[in-house]
């Protein structure tokens, strides 16, 4: 992700982000979008995702 | 003189029987936190006088043959995640320095009821997450065994804590590894209990779908009974399981004899390498398995990177809606680690988080699958001994691969328990994780390897 493709990021996202952190941020964001490929496989349409959480006992 | 150190059951035998006050052990535990708690840093707020109020009505109690049990009277230290009637409870941030909560939360009250005598508040990474941290309003805790080198984390201030002697146990909370982290580093037991087992009712979350409360002691033992004071359903959690509580203490049997444990060496050999300090003690806790009886075989699981990959992108998708408005609102009020790593999670889209937990259902059934034919499976904790506090990387929940985070994606116990020291005197550890709700199956093998080996007998000099 180049500097100004995370500008636009983090204004989108509204987060008043210091101009010191930026690039250290910019740096990484290699590993957030190697990251969501890895959980990406070829699988049926119907493949649910994990529930963890019950309703509530009411 | 009350002992420097003492476990949680040696303690518990001695006041059943009268022989150690409750008072005098707190009393003890004060002046220890007074001595040496300036290098550790452990605790955010020691709680002196409500402490010895506790102790006092314990010692009152156990007079009058009113004994609850081996958590009456023992001196624990709560994360500061934990909350606390009447007690700011902060998550270690700026953000929440000033929250009052009005109730204790529900393991809170639990291990209150045990008897537990609460010292203080316990430091954490930034909401349990960002960290160490130098620019919060408390300093981060130091690992006890030498104090230039970092805990862990999250649960950082019970690893500094307990083998310090400062108190007998504590909670911590795991997300991610922020139980056996510390654990590992510090050297001391940590159990990850299975998901549900323990209500995080009242505990600031971090990840909801992958957030665990759970022990942390000197032995498998002492985690045991705070397990056992801890653990039971409560409505008030949507994810605590409605499942029945064995007696821990009492599958402490210290034998393995016919256990099948498969050993995922792959994880710490090739996917995120061990040093060869650690892959040497792990090789060596396998063997000393197998010669008390257990079998061990190598498996292989997907690689460790899409495990880290499924449970990273969950938790930081989570954290960041938790913390969106207060990311947007007041950013430079939140540490610059934890706000950095929240301005990454905030890059993955709502598709993302979905095919994250797509991933997450088949490896909760690659997991279930594996272990069909197993007991246990095992493998590191940490790559290497713990590091210098001063050099650890600010994304470094992401740059390498977890070897913690895949039992937070299945949900499976899990347990970091000390396996030798480097040459400098830094803890090493291996993970030991059972089946869903076999909390017991790694309880009872962890016990039996501590009291089969030497490690237990050494603890830091300070």
């Amino acid at each position: 992700m180049t500097r100004s493709e995370l500008d636009a990021a983090l204004a989108r996202l509204g987060l008043d982000v210091p101009e010191a952190e930026r690039d250290g941020i910019a740096a990484n964001a290699h590993y957030v979008e190697k990251m969501a490929q890895l959980v990406k496989k070829p699988r049926w349409v119907g493949a649910e995702p994990a529930h963890t959480v019950a309703f509530p006992e009411k | 003189m009350v002992p420097d150190f003492l476990t949680v059951a040696e303690a518990a035998k001695l006041i059943e029987k009268k022989e150690l006050s409750p008072v005098e052990l707190v009393e003890s535990r004060l002046k220890r936190i007074e001595k040496l708690d300036d290098q550790l840093h452990s605790f955010i707020r020691v709680l002196p006088e409500a402490a010895l109020a506790a102790a006092r009505a314990a010692e009152s109690e156990i007079a009058a043959g009113h004994y609850k049990g081996p958590m009456h009277g023992i001196p624990i230290g709560l994360k500061d995640i934990y909350e606390t009637k009447g007690v700011p409870t902060t998550g270690h941030s700026k953000v929440m320095q000033d929250h009052v909560p009005a109730a204790d939360a529900f393991s809170v009250t639990k291990l209150r009821d045990a008897g537990a005598v609460v010292m203080g508040k316990l430091a954490t990474h930034e909401f349990a997450f960002g960290g160490p941290s130098f620019d919060l309003p408390w300093p981060p805790a130091r690992n006890p065994w030498d104090t230039t080198c970092f805990t862990g984390g999250s649960s950082s201030g019970t690893g500094a804590s307990v083998p310090a002697g400062l108190v007998l146990c504590g909670t911590g909370s795991d997300t991610g590894g922020s139980i056996r982290g510390p654990a590992a580093y510090c050297g001391l037991a940590g159990i990850k209990p299975s998901y549900g087992l323990i209500s995080r009712a009242g505990i600031l979350p971090l990840a909801f779908s992958l957030d665990h409360a759970g022990p942390m002691a000197w032995t498998a033992e002492d985690c045991a009974i705070m397990l056992q004071a801890m653990a039971g359903h409560d409505p008030a959690d949507p994810a605590s399981a409605n499942h029945p509580i064995p007696d821990y203490r009492k599958a402490l049997s210290g034998d393995v004899k016919g256990l099948r444990i498969g050993l995922i060496r792959h994880f710490y050999t090739t996917d995120n390498e061990a040093n060869a300090a650690t892959r040497d003690a792990i090789d060596a806790a396998a063997k000393k398995f197998e010669e008390m009886g257990a079998s061990v075989r190598e498996i292989t699981l997907s690689p460790l990177a899409e495990w880290a990959a499924c449970g990273v992108l969950i938790m930081m998708s989570e954290a960041y809606a938790i913390h969106e408005s207060n990311l947007r609102t007041r950013f430079t009020d939140y540490g610059e680690i934890f706000r950095d790593r929240m301005a990454l999670a905030g890059l993955w889209t709502g598709a993302d988080y979905v095919q994250a937990l797509r991933r997450r259902r088949e490896l909760v059934d690659e997991l279930d699958g594996a272990m069909a034919g197993l007991d246990l499976v095992m493998t590191a904790a940490s790559p290497t001994e713990a590091p210098k506090i001063d050099e650890v990387p600010k994304f470094a929940i992401i740059d390498r691969p977890s070897l913690t985070m895949p039992f937070n994606v299945t949900g499976s116990p899990a347990m970091s328990v000390c396996c030798g020291f480097t040459e400098t005197g830094l803890p090493l550890s291996f993970q030991i994780v059972g089946k869903r709700f076999a909390d017991a199956t790694v309880l009872r093998a962890a016990d039996a390897y501590e009291r089969a080996t030497p490690w237990r007998s050494r603890r830091p000099s300070l």
